[in-house]
């Protein structure tokens, strides 16, 4: 058992291109299912799937620009809210791909969408969306973004403006009759 | 594991039985619970709720079915630490013939740091399909649906 839970990216700086063609969705993640996120029915546990977005938002994040050295300066981005649907089970060694859609942004929050897929025949697997918000780490509140952050984000924005919004975006959980 | 064969006659109302102190594998870079870990906190609580209702790890050895969770949603409201007791409180918010659903507040020392909702559905593992609740399971998620019903019902519920 690690120490601590790490991401695949720390200590990989962020760089931002601003020449670069932006995908759409990004396509920044793939891992392969390893065995210690299988629980005892060898099918992945609820808990890997986050690191699994993690992992993604981790990637998203040093695109944007957000990584050790953000970090260090005093801002980070935080998680208010993550929604997930589980739609298939992964096994070990699936290969995995995930996308991130970004759905929309103020000058201080982002609403993201991930989705992970088996990486050989494209089934969706599961789904999260997510809510996260700038924070001021020394204050210990929300703040705005700075402005390079935030014409990174018009940028992705614009290049996402095509995308449909995905069905299970900002629906609430129920037992629906 | 044995199954109980009765439930017990009285149902906590909200179900509080889940007791940690934050484990160090579960912090990150910044020695605070790590995303992915509010989940690893929130199943082990509600597999306490779905062991009372007769649904946990002994359920699915014995009967080739189980409760697969199809949502889970999060609201991270505070940051924890290493060392911090995490406590959960849980109410059964609905429930029909194959479906429940939970929602808990975490606390960390006391202080509400996250809630989670989760949606299960009942499936029949060798059939690979979901499938109706037997009868006597069927009767103890009616009980708690019951003792429930008296709670405030969470705020956050029928939010998105």
């Amino acid at each position: 058992m690690n120490e601590r839970i790490t991401t695949p990216y720390e200590g990989r700086p962020a760089v931002w291109d601003g020449s670069a063609a932006i995908e759409a969705p990004l396509r920044l993640h793939r891992t392969t299912a390893p065995p210690e996120w299988m629980d005892y029915n060898d099918h992945m546990s609820e808990s890997c799937f986050l690191l699994a977005f993690g992992d993604n938002a981790d990637a998203f994040f040093r695109l944007l620009g957000v990584d050790e050295a953000y970090r260090a300066a005093g801002h980070s981005l935080y998680t208010s809210q993550t929604h997930l649907h589980h739609r298939h089970e992964v096994a070990l060694g699936d290969p995995l791909e995930m996308t991130l859609q970004l759905l929309d942004h103020d000058r201080r929050r982002l609403h993201i969408f991930h989705e992970m897929r088996r990486g050989d025949a494209g089934e969706l697997l599961a789904s999260a969306e997510q809510l996260l918000v700038h924070v001021d780490t020394t204050a210990g509140r929300s703040s705005d973004l700075p402005s390079h952050l935030l014409e990174r984000l018009d940028a992705i924005s614009a290049a996402h403006a095509v995308l449909p919004t995905p069905d299970v975006v900002g629906r609430p959980m129920g037992i629906r009759h | 594991m044995a199954e109980p064969d009765v439930p017990d006659d009285v149902v906590p109302a909200p179900f509080t039985a889940y007791r940690q102190e934050v484990r160090r594998e579960w912090l990150d870079y910044n020695g605070h619970l790590n995303d992915s870990s509010y989940a690893i906190v929130l199943t082990a609580a509600h597999e306490l709720v779905l062991e009372h209702l007769g649904l946990s790890a002994a359920y699915r050895a014995s009967r080739d079915a189980s409760m697969f969770t199809v949502e889970m949603h999060l609201r991270y409201l505070a940051e924890v630490a290493g060392g911090q007791t995490l406590t959960a409180s849980t109410t059964l918010v609905e429930a029909d013939h194959k479906r429940l659903r939970l929602h808990t507040d975490l606390r960390a020392d006391g202080v509400l740091a996250a809630t989670g909702e989760c949606l299960y559905l009942h499936v029949d593992t060798v059939a690979g399909r979901t499938a109706p609740l037997p009868a006597d399971r069927q009767t103890r998620v009616d009980a708690m649906l019951a003792a429930h019903a008296v709670l405030p019902r969470p705020a956050v519920v029928t939010r998105p």
